[in-house]
Formats: structure tokens, sequence, C-alpha cells
């Protein structure tokens, strides 16, 4: 994994050549000239050499393709590493991978024109009724709810527009009749349930642990005591491949800490410690010297950094999958501090070896409620159309159900109450880098294994994509989610820890 | 029917060939902008990276390395975008309109009305390049280009996402055109002016190009109307080696061999660069003449070793009596209107215009 320096400072951003950065690359103007060199240098190199340039290609691992400047160095280099080595076959990954199955999902249903028409006009209405909410014309908007759910009586329900567009007039509705704030109460236990199913109806869950994983397997290499800290432990599926990943390790496995951070189990039990056990027993059987700690809590701003017991010899990696963004509506506490400045705070001053942040790739924070609903529209219409591919019942019903909830937080909620405030990454790296953290690289070998993820998934149309060090997965064009991952800047001697541990 | 003369083939070539076999890259430098130098050597480096010799594509990396950007139904600089993606083939084609002077309807995407009931919008389809094997529609370089037309020549423009080779052969990349042209004509929200039609032209650039004629021909045979075909450097060759492919062997950013690896991607296997797909007016050619076939503005760059094959290509066209205009641009390099800096950038941009707009 690639480290990257952070040079934030305004004068060098200014220096980027602006064409160039419209068409996805960051060179600054002043480095053009070498940037050039070494393109020749390069150029030099691979028409002199007898390797199989294509093999070298493969072999290499790229970073952040961006950044013309490192990407043409580091191939230099490797160039020159490996131009005199002779080829050690049996580290090669195994890259003539079978071509993936190509399962064509059909449609369920076929639109002819009258539906296309229905849909259009149930479009157009949505977006007349979120204006007429905004405005505050409840009567005009309630008459509209009216008319979409006479449109939808004539359209199909079960897939594509009509079974999104239905719930988003369910969330107008509830939002119009004044259950604001009373978001979609759901049990512990039927979150659980719907969680487990949307993790198989769909490869988001699974990418983002993958991913993760990945990174933080990389950033573990070398040491032997490792803590993982997990935001939200949920059934703990994300950790058996790591535990087993560790487990393979050359030279063999750390002693691996998990804390496992999740809320308070109703009656006498508790799930984080049942998790725990099982965590435990794979550990064992694998050879994993394990323990394990959960730590009870509705909300990530009760955690206290002293609660996770993190100790200086351990590398420490914290673990946010979807959970970042639900700080974004927390008040300030009394050092005018907003929840997420606080909770990044503490994390900065674990001083961990990693932090892995996925995140929906949406904007479902702007204070303009036309602006969100129109973004929500889009962004959900996107991903239920990827679990229509999905042939699994009831994981994809569920599934349906567990983004339905997340549709009426982003609609009908304001205030502490909307936690879904999904931000795009491009906003994250900017909080990240005021928090005081620089981007670790994702790299070539990290998109490779998540592309043969996806293979296994009947639906094509999944695509993974690099942005500037981070990787994005998404339906067709469209990113949906984006994973990336963190190191904290080493603090200087003069800085102190603002937070009290 | 307007013809225009045809640069005669001795102006093509103006510059002292020192007549090395070595790569002179120093040649290529002095000729294009710094950034634009770095931007297409950059591609070259990438690309040579991905072709295998035994003919394969190291399509994994490729995706890695390819800037892409995502559609935005927000207008940035007064063009908005979004993706349609068709339910049956996965593929998509990007729509770029000008931005709505309504700002409130800003993010919303308007599929019921047409484009204008007074005026005449033309509609580009545009086939990106790559060769057939390098780029998709949702590429930086081509998202910016389109954008930049749909500016400068006051058009909506449709990016195809076509398959590509080695993995889609011929005829996959002209069958995936000839359904978006199809798509595109069958769109009411396309339509424009009083008689409320589609007003369709087709582009693109070295493979793009390539596609635009050969979805032309087809929409000619059996009755689509096109109005007009935009082919900027379009990938067009043959067995014969020609004058320009050697004299202008890897002096400016491409080698012939290249060429010959990519034909040999796209081109069914055993065929040889005579196919029509690759050589329209060659010996396995055949004639145009008497198709209603569109008319065409063909932009050749002076030093793109392909050039010879891009005015048999013109040749043909006006010997099968069909209307084409050529655009020389003699010290224009292939890649030239990635970047807005230079005069062939801005003198592509009127030309374009003024063909789309004939009646302005």
């Amino acid at each position: 994994m690639e480290i990257v320096s952070d040079s934030s400072s305004p004068s060098k951003t200014k220096d980027i050549d602006g064409l160039l950065a419209n068409v996805g690359y960051k060179v600054r103007s002043s480095e053009l000239h070498q940037v050039a060199q070494n393109l020749e240098r390069l150029e030099s190199a691979i028409v002199n050499s007898s390797s199989d340039i294509s093999q070298f290609a493969s072999d290499t691992v790229h970073y952040d393709p961006s950044d013309i400047g490192n990407w043409v160095d580091n191939l230099l280099s490797e160039f020159d590493h490996t131009a005199s080595l002779p080829y050690d076959f049996s580290q090669l990954p195994d890259l003539s991978a079978p071509p993936p199955q190509h399962h064509h999902h059909q449609s369920s249903s076929t639109v002819n024109n009258v539906e296309e028409d229905s849909a259009i006009k149930l479009v157009h209405m949505l977006m007349t009724c979120a204006d007429s909410v905004q405005r505050g014309n409840l009567s005009l908007a309630g008459s509209l709810i009216e008319g979409m759910q006479g449109l939808l009586a004539n359209m199909n329900t079960n897939s594509g527009i009509g079974k999104v567009a239905g719930y988003f007039i369910d969330a107008l509705n509830r939002r119009i009749f004044g259950q604001n704030n009373v978001s979609h109460q759901v049990s512990l236990y039927e979150n659980d349930v719907l969680y487990h199913h949307y993790y198989e109806a769909c490869p988001y869950l699974k990418f983002a642990h993958f991913t993760a994983n990945q990174a933080i397997l990389e950033a573990f290499n070398g040491h032997d005591c490792v803590h993982v800290i997990d935001f939200n432990l949920m059934h703990g599926l994300q950790w058996p491949a790591l535990i087993q990943a560790l487990a393979l390790r050359p030279g063999g496995p750390p002693f691996l800490r998990l804390t496992g951070i999740g809320p308070p189990s109703p009656d006498d039990r508790d799930n984080l410690r049942e998790i725990g056990l099982r965590l435990a027993e794979l550990a064992r059987s694998v050879n994993v010297r394990f323990a394990f700690r959960g730590v009870a809590a509705w909300r990530l701003e009760d955690v206290k950094p002293w609660m996770l017991q993190v100790s200086s010899k351990e590398a420490v990696a914290v673990n946010s999958i979807f959970q970042l963004h639900r700080l974004l509506g927390s008040e300030s506490d009394s050092n005018y501090h907003s929840g997420i400045e606080m909770v990044l705070g503490w994390i900065r001053s674990l001083n961990p070896k990693i932090v892995t942040v996925v995140e929906q790739e949406a904007n479902h924070n702007e204070n303009g409620f036309m602006e969100r609903f129109t973004e929500a529209l889009h962004y959900y219409s996107t991903v239920f159309d990827s679990l229509e591919a999905c042939p699994v019942e009831p994981d994809k019903a569920m599934a349906e159900m567990y983004l339905q909830r997340e549709i009426c937080n982003v609609v009908c909620c304001e205030g502490p109450a909307r936690v879904e405030r999904h931000e795009p990454l491009v906003k994250w790296k900017e909080r990240l880098g005021k928090a005081g953290f620089r981007p670790l690289h994702l790299g070539s070998n990290a998109f490779k294994q998540a592309s043969m993820l996806l293979t296994l998934f009947s639906a094509e149309g999944y695509c993974v994509e690099e942005n500037q060090g981070s990787l994005t997965l998404g339906w067709h064009s469209r990113p949906l989610i984006a994973a990336s991952a963190w190191q904290a800047v080493p603090l200087l001697d003069a800085e102190t820890l603002r937070f009290d541990c | 029917m307007r013809r225009h003369k045809r640069a005669k083939k001795t102006n093509i070539i103006d510059i002292n060939m020192a007549g090395s076999n070595e790569v002179n890259l120093n040649e290529s430098k002095s000729v294009v902008p710094l950034n634009t130098w770095v931007l297409i050597s950059n591609f070259k480096l990438a690309y040579n990276l991905l072709r295998r010799a035994d003919g394969t594509f190291n399509r994994e990396l490729a995706e890695f390395l390819d800037r892409k950007v995502p559609a935005n139904t927000i207008p940035v600089d007064g063009v908005f975008s979004f993706d349609h993606v068709d339910r049956n083939s996965g593929l998509f084609n990007r729509v770029y309109q000008p931005a709505p002077e309504n700002v409130t309807t800003w993010g919303i995407i308007e599929l019921e009305k047409p484009l204008s009931t007074t005026e005449i919008v033309p509609v580009i389809i545009f086939f990106h390049g790559g060769s057939f094997s390098h780029s998709s529609a949702n590429s930086a370089i081509y998202d910016t280009f389109c954008r930049r037309l749909v500016s400068m020549c006051k058009a909506v423009v449709v990016s195809v996402n076509y398959r590509r080779s080695p993995e889609h052969r011929y005829p996959c990349a002209y069958e995936d055109g000839w359904n978006a042209l199809n798509w595109v004509k069958s769109r009411t929200w396309l339509q424009s002016g009083k008689d409320s039609k589609v007003y369709a032209y087709m582009a693109g650039d070295s493979s793009g190009g390539n596609i635009a004629h050969h979805v032309a021909v087809r929409a000619a045979e059996e009755d689509v109307e096109v109005l007009g075909n935009i082919l900027l450097h379009p990938l067009f060759g043959g067995e014969k080696r020609t004058e320009s492919e050697k004299k202008l062997d890897g002096k400016y950013f491409v080698r012939l061999q290249d060429r010959d690896w990519y034909w040999r991607a796209f081109l069914p296997e055993g065929e040889d660069r005579d196919h029509p797909a690759c050589n329209p007016f060659g010996p396995k050619g055949k004639s145009l003449v008497g198709l209603k076939f569109p008319k065409s503005l063909v932009c050749v760059a002076g030093l793109d070793l392909l050039q010879d094959w891009q005015l048999e290509y013109v040749e043909g066209l006006e010997n099968s009596d069909q209307d084409v205009k050529l655009l020389y641009l003699k010290e224009a390099t292939i890649g030239f209107y990635f970047l807005p800096n230079n005069d062939h950038f801005y003198c592509l941009m009127n030309e374009i215009n003024t063909f789309v707009h004939p009646n302005c």
C-alpha cells in the first residue's frame, strides 16, 4: 500500500494544470517538464529492454493513476528493480482467471410505451410533490400523493421505477402527515435480520468488508500485536476472512485483538459477547491468538477512547463501515466540537496504523429538501435497479426493506433523528484531511481482487472504479459506495492531544 | 452537392524526415503544448502496458488506469448529463444537454417535452475513440470533450458506450452504434423544430469515426435519416503500407505495429486489413453510389500516420458522388482536440458548429 503525504497547502493546489485536471489528471505546472522527462526515460527503458512489458505491468502494483508523476516514478523504480531479477513465477498471482460468467438478468417487466409514459409522469409528480413539501404547501402535496398512488395502481410495482417510487411516495406521506423524526421504528432484532439479508442480496457490504480487510492486512504487515476496532460489529461478518488471512500470513499470525462497538442488547442478552465468542472459536481453530472486547453504546459519540484500551505497542486499525455519516447530524458539545470532529479527534489520538472508511457515494446531507430528495431518488433508483439482478428470495425483499428505512430517514427526518447523512468521498477527504489524516492509497491488487469478487455474482452491471487512491463500487456508470483508507499524520511535538482519554 | 478539393498528396508531408528508425520523441514535443504532450504520452505508455503479444488485452488494468467521471444532472459550466442504461444489453448512452434556463428545474431530467418546438437542436451521436479497445463513454477525456461540443456547438450529444475488442470483435461496435442511432431517433424528448423530428448527426474520433461511417452506411441502406457525419482522424487502414505510414511511423505518438495490433484485435480472426470494416473503399470495399449517405466532415491531422488512408476515404466518398468536406490540419497530431490549448481545437469546433447548423 502506498502512503501519500498530505499536500493541501493553497499555493500547491493552485499550481495544478487546470486542463489536465479537467481530464482526470493531477500534475503541477511546475513539474510538467520533469514528468515529461520521466515519461521519456521510461519509454526508452521499455524500448531497450527485452522484458515482457505486459507481464511487468500486470505484476506491478499501481496506485492512483491520476497522479501521473508518481505513477511513472513508481514504474521506473519497479522497472529498474525487476529488469535485473530473474522471474520467480511462484510468486505471481493467478492472472488467468476464467472469464466472468455472463448471466444476463432478465428484466422482470417488459416496459411498453404506456408504462414508460406512466413512469415519466410519476417522476414528475414526485418532484412536484417534493417541491410543494419544501414550500410548505401541504394540501397540494397531499393531493399529489393521492394522484401518484392512483398512477401506481395501474403500474408494475414489482420492479423498476414503480417500486422505488412507491417507497418515496410512502416517505413523503409520512413527512407530510407529521411523522417526522419518528423514524421507521424497527427493533434491533429486525434490524439484524434485514442487515443479514442485505448482506446476502447484493455485493455492497461484501465489497466494503473485502476492501477494508485487504487494506488492514497490508497495514498489519510486520506487526505482532494488532488491534482492530470495529465501529459497528453487527454479526461480525467482516472478521472471519481477516482472521483466516492473518492465520496464513507468512511468518505466522499476530496476536489479534478485536473491539466491537454496538448497541446495548435488550433483556439479559449480550449480543456483542456472543459474536465475540464465535469469532474466538474460529480464531482458536486456525491458531490465531485472539481476544475480544465488546463496547456497548447507542451512539459513537458516547464511546470514549479509554473504553477501547488501546496499548501503545499495538498496531491499531479503526474500521468504519457506513458509520461516520451518522455523526454529521449530532449537535456540538459544550466545547463546540461537533460529533464528527470529536470522534475523528479521538480516533487520531489512538494513533491508528490505518483507518478504513466505507461510505455511500451520495450527497444526502444538503439542507435543502428538494436537493436531498432528488439526489436520493436518483441514488436509490440505481441501487434498486442493481438489486433486481438478485435472484434469491427472501434476501431481495428484505434487502429492499433495509434500504427503505434509509430512504425514509433521508426523506422524513430532520435534526438529530436524521442519521442517514451520506456525503460523497470528496467531502470525506476534506473532513479527514482537516482532522489530521492522510490518504493511504488502495492499489491495483485490491482493485483486481474486488473485480474478481464481483464475478462471483450473477449480475453483470456492477463495476469497480479507481478514484485517486480509493475504490468505488457502482452499478453501471454510477459509483454507489466508496472505500478509502487513512493514516494519522504524526503529531508535531508542539501539538497536544486535546481530547481526554 | 458541394465538393471540395482535397489537399494534394505532395502537401501532406512538409516536415524534415531524418529517415531514422529510432523513436525521436523530441519531434512530437516541439509541435504540441507540454501538457498535451504529457497527456498523450501518458496514454501511449499505458496502452503499451495493456496490449499483450498474444493478442489479449489486460482489461482489468485498463479499467483501473482509465479516469472515469459519473454523469451529473446538475449543470456544470452550462452542461448537464445523465446516463440511460439499456436493460437488455447493459450498455449505456450518456446524454449531454445545455442547462435549462430555469434554475429550479436543475437536476430534473425532462423526458416528456421535445428540446424545442421552434428551433432546431442538432443531436450528435458520438462514438469515442480508443482504437476499438480503449476508453468508455464515461472516460474523463471524452466526457469533457462532449461537454465542450454541447456548449460550443449548441447541440445535444449522446455518447455511446459500445462494446470493445478484443472481447467483442467486429461487428459488435457497429451493432451497438446502430442500436444507439435508432434509440436516439425514437426519443420524443430529442425532437426539435417545427416539424418535431430528431435532427441526428453522428460523430467520432479514431475508431469512433470508423463506427460512424459504417453505421451511416447501414442507415442509408435502411432509410434512416442521418443529417451528417463528423469524423475526427477516423481509424481506417489496409494491407499496403502508405507513404505517410512509412514516414511518420513512431514520430508522433503512434507506431504502425500498434495499429496492426488493434486491427487484429477487432477484425474477425483470420481477416486482414483489407476487410471492408478497415478499408471501406479498398479491394473488398463497396461503392456508395446512389446511396442517400449523409454529408461528411472529415478532419485529418497532418501529423497522423494514418492520413493517407483518411484521404483515400475522402476520395472514396467523392468517387461515390457523396458530399464531403475535408478539414486538413497540417500541424495537428492525433488527440489535438482533447485540450482546448491550440488553434486546431477552435478551428475544428467552428467547423462542427457550422456543419450542424447549416441554415445559420
